[in-house]
């Protein structure tokens, strides 16, 4: 029965059949309820359309860089540079293996004197830090020094002039009394001085004693054996000698130290003499090849700026002709036109510009082949692992087989490559993806050519990261164990907040305090002698990859452990009492079943401080090191004493300086779209790992 | 203990339950409760002055309204009470096969080998059916895969639970019905052959089909274990209970054969509660 017809049937009801009907306010035909829901509603899609919007922004400009780094990348070919850089390669890699021997040769003769060199160095350290110290008191011990020698002059020739004094003449007795005078303000002013100086003296020995008894000096020959005793004494006693005022040359103990070295040395290098020859001849032999690499580089150059120059004409012709248009005056307005008439649009004649290069192609293979036979010769003399002693050497040596490899390789795939260079050659797409991708280089405002290889910075984070993870996830994971598991009540109170605080912690603070305090903290055990088997100690470097990765873990420990925790704390009360129930112990009803069954949160847990780890900026910024090469793994695991620079870090550090629209700055967001995508597949696997563990 | 050893320990033959069983004595006590109070927080004592025996090879049923303690004193049995900070004994002794277990020297861990429990809400771990009856195996440091065989299908056997799920031994125990869940939570109790099994409404939360093949169950595993259920369904206990307890507000009312309690208690609570005048 519909309303209208119950109204008919029975007036009276008018007024009950209405009271279903909603009598609340509307606009647009919205109720109230309507309204709300759309405002929450609304809230809720401005974050996805900002998200799209950040998506499609990301995107569009990141995938820009392409072509414009395709066309980077003709020019570099077709301006002869890529055929320039193939000497360039042979002479970096002869250089690396020629500097790897360079250091073996020299860790093996300083060797022989490095006793004396630890006591040497050890005396110059006390030495600067002796005058560091006693700076203030030696002035004021010189000054009262020269005064009490004036003091003493003048006072003898008063008491001359006393002994001179006339006493026929007839002042005599008020010149006398004169004199006395003198000689008595003279002498107290002697006698005051004297016990000054001798004051100033004590204060000088207590300071010497000070620099000399302070231990730290000794720490400074690193990984070498502290000097025996008794040369300590003799040590103290130069030092005492160079300190006291009256003398100004070297001590005997000290000449003869240096002495002792050099012979040593000199001893150790004719010994060594083989090897040094070597190594000369080897920094010889390329010598031939570095001048032609040189010459044809400048022709390169040269080249470059043509190109370019083409590539930007139109646009700035364009510009003239605009700001022609637009000038103020008459008289800008010609001179801009004039500027616009200058600009040449031609494009360069490659053929010609490549000319020096093509004939070129025979002389480099003339100079390469005598390098290659006389390296091969000369590598084959140097002295085997077995016949050096120090840790460094045979390290060195190590290093330039692998140099030498690596040499070798260069040389007989660029001759291959050589013979296929072509200047007009065309670049393909996926070339210049790989170039990005793959490229071992980032070289960015160069006079010679940018590179835009994400290979270094990538191995950056990923080593951070990697050792980070190593270091956050059993410190992490075994905390939330204890804390969800195993704890009493007043220490989950206590060290849940704590851990929790450390996300509050900006990362900034704590990047210098990784610069300040861990870093040097982190050398200082580097060089602790029984440490040394750890690969990468001693560590020259404070800042590098190691202090890096230790505080980015200590960054993604709270993340970790809340996360963790959340996931222990779902796994149902129900098994632990169950598996308590079937007399388990505590333990093993932590370990066989609640673990177990909180595995995948544990492990979205890791994945999400992993996101966590390699999105942050400022700590890597700070104390990574920012040297963008990639790390060098011939030191195996001792790699991470290295400084590195990030991916993040490259993007917080270049982008405000780099030109908007510029290659440079395209590559920066291509950067930045990696990382998106690292971050995004992180958070996708972390999803469908939280999405396994609710269907328990 | 080698594994060689713990295998012979375990070997139904040497049981001591079963050889038990077999000759037919007069009842043998296992579980005596001797005046026993008991409190979750000091001063509130939820069982008051509880002594009860409970006889080998049979199933007795713990009934009573919510609240009255049966629970309580069940999860006493196997001091699962102590997962409480707060909750003692305050009074008395509770005395399994004549060791008082609430004595310091006890090992709870040995305790609850022998103490078996089944309970309310069924919840096999997120393991394979497999894992899930070897589980009590493998803590007790059993790794032998024969050993493991043989103990997972006599569980299962004595569960009823075998022939449904031979073929997939392998899969997650979360994948049966709730009947099975619950009987493999059984079989995963036995499996580790405990003396006394503890079973705390262990059909409450089943359908009534499941319900009848548990408790068909409960009467067949008596022959070697000594049961103690708690129980709200009065049908229920007289269905598969050879003596029943009746508690009330944290007193013992009565205790005595099931047939007995629900014919002709000597209790008039009793009468009211079991005739469903309250509860």
């Amino acid at each position: 029965m519909s309303s209208s017809e119950n109204k008919e049937a029975d007036g009276s009801s008018a007024e009950e059949s209405g009271q279903f009907r909603n009598r609340g306010f509307k606009i647009l035909g919205l109720s109230k309820q309507d309204l709300i829901r759309i405002f929450f509603g609304g809230n809720a899609s401005v974050a996805i359309v900002v998200l799209v919007l950040i998506c499609v922004f990301l995107a569009r400009e990141a995938f820009m860089f392409f072509p414009d780094h395709h066309h980077d990348l003709k020019a570099y070919r077709q301006s002869g540079q890529e055929y320039v850089d193939f000497a360039s390669d042979e002479i970096k890699a002869h250089t690396n293996l020629y500097s790897s021997l360079n250091i073996a040769y020299f860790a093996e003769v300083n060797r022989t004197a490095k006793t004396e060199d630890t006591i040497l160095r050890a005396y110059r350290a006390l030495m600067a830090n002796l005058e560091n110290v006693t700076a203030k008191t030696w002035g004021r011990f010189e000054r009262d020094l020269d005064r009490l020698e004036d003091v003493e002059d003048d006072l003898s020739d008063a008491k001359e002039d006393l002994e001179e004094l006339d006493p026929e003449a007839e002042d005599f007795a008020a010149k006398q009394q004169e004199l006395n005078q003198e000689i008595e303000s003279l002498s107290s002013e002697q006698s005051q001085l004297t016990t000054r100086v001798e004051e100033l003296r004590e204060k000088l020995k207590k300071e010497v004693d000070l620099v000399i008894d302070s231990e730290e000096v000794w720490n400074m020959g690193v990984g070498a054996e502290e000097p025996p005793a008794e040369s300590k004494a003799k040590l103290r006693e130069a030092v005492l000698l160079s300190a006291s005022p009256e003398i100004d040359d070297e001590p005997e103990y000290i000449t003869g130290l240096k002495a002792v070295s050099k012979e040593k040395k000199a001893k150790a290098a004719e010994e060594l003499s083989d090897f040094k020859d070597t190594v000369k001849a080897m920094q010889a032999s390329i010598r031939p090849l570095k001048s032609f690499q040189s010459e044809l580089r400048s022709i390169a150059s040269k080249n470059k700026s043509e190109i370019v120059s083409f590539s930007t004409a139109a646009g700035r012709k364009e510009a003239w002709e605009k700001g022609a248009q637009n000038a103020a005056t008459e008289e800008e307005r010609q001179r801009m036109a004039a500027e616009a008439e200058k600009v040449v649009i031609k494009e360069p004649d490659y053929a010609a510009l490549n000319q020096p290069f093509y004939e070129s192609l025979g002389k480099h293979a003339e100079l390469i082949a005598p390098i290659e036979v006389e390296m091969a010769q000369l590598y084959a003399q140097i002295p085997s692992k077995k016949e050096v002693q120090t840790k460094s050497a045979k390290e060195n040596l190590d290093r330039a087989a692998v140099f030498y490899e690596r040499f070798e390789n260069t040389v007989s795939k660029n001759r291959e490559e050589i013979k296929e260079w072509r200047h007009d050659k065309p670049i393909t797409v996926p070339e210049s993806v790989t170039a990005f991708l793959f490229g071992r280089n980032w070289i960015s405002n160069s006079s010679w050519h940018d590179f835009y290889g994400i290979l270094p910075i990538f191995t950056g984070s990923f080593l951070i990261s990697i050792i980070a993870l190593t270091v956050a996830v059993p410190f992490a994971v075994s905390a939330a164990i204890y804390v969800n598991q195993l704890a009493p009540h007043r220490e989950q109170n206590f060290i849940k907040p704590a851990i929790e605080f450390i996300e509050a912690i900006p990362s900034v603070v704590l990047g210098f305090f990784g610069i300040l305090v861990f870093g040097e903290t982190l050398r200082a055990v580097s060089q602790v002698e029984w440490l040394q088997w750890v690969p990468g100690f001693p560590m020259a470097e404070r800042l590098t990859i190691l202090n890096a990765g230790l505080l980015l873990a200590f960054m993604a420990i709270p993340t970790i452990f809340t996360l963790t925790e959340d996931a222990l704390n779902n796994v149902p009360q129900a098994f632990t009492e169950n598996s308590l129930a079937m007399g388990a112990s505590k333990l093993q009803t932590v370990f066989r079943v609640v673990v177990p069954t909180a595995v995948s949160g544990v492990l979205a847990a890791i994945l999400l401080g992993f996101g966590r780890i390699i999105g942050e900026t400022m700590v890597v910024l700070l104390v990574a090191g920012n040297k963008i090469k990639i790390p060098d793994f011939t030191e195996g695991l001792g790699v991470i004493a290295q400084p590195a620079h990030t991916m993040t870090g490259i993007i917080a550090q270049e982008l405000g300086e780099v030109d908007q629209g510029s290659l440079h700055w395209r590559a920066l967001f291509m950067v930045g779209m990696v990382l998106f995508c690292i971050s995004l597949l992180v958070n996708f696997a972390a999803q469908k790992v939280l999405k396994k563990l609710s269907k328990i | 203990m080698s594994d060689k050893e713990k295998e012979e320990a375990l070997s139904p033959e040497q049981s001591p339950v079963q050889s038990s069983v077999l000759d037919e004595g007069p009842p043998q006590v296992v579980i005596e409760v001797d005046d026993v109070n008991f409190s979750y927080v000091k001063g509130k004592e939820v069982l008051r002055d509880i002594s009860m025996e409970i006889n080998k090879g049979e199933v007795t049923a713990f009934i009573g309204p919510s609240g009255c303690g049966k629970s309580t004193l069940l999860r006493c049995l196997n001091r699962m009470n102590d997962l409480i900070p707060t909750a003692e004994i305050t009074k008395g002794e509770i005395r399994i096969l004549g060791t008082d277990i609430y004595d310091p020297e006890v090992d709870v861990i040995e305790l609850r080998k022998h103490v078996g429990m089944v309970f309310q809400k069924y919840n096999p771990f997120p393991k394979s059916i497999y894992e899930n009856v070897a589980f009590g195996l493998r803590i007790q440091g059993v790794n032998k895969k024969s050993t493991l065989d043989e103990a997972v299908e006599r569980s299962l056997k004595l569960a009823g639970l075998w022939e449904e799920v031979k073929d997939r031994l392998d899969s997650s125990g979360l994948g049966l019905s709730g009947g099975q869940q619950q009987r493999l939570c059984i079989a995963r109790t036995i499996a580790v052959q405990p003396k006394i099994v503890l079973m705390d409404e262990p059909c409450s939360a089943l359908d009534p089909i499941s319900t009848t093949i548990i408790e068909e169950l409960i009467t067949e595993l008596k022959n070697e274990f000594t049961i103690v259920i708690v129980t709200h369904n009065m049908q229920q206990a007289t269905r598969v209970s050879d003596r029943t307890a009746y508690f009330y507000l944290g007193n013992l009312i009565e205790m005595d054969e099931t047939t007995k309690i629900f014919n002709n208690p000597s209790e008039k609570e009793t009468e009211d509660y079991i005739s469903g005048r309250f509860g």
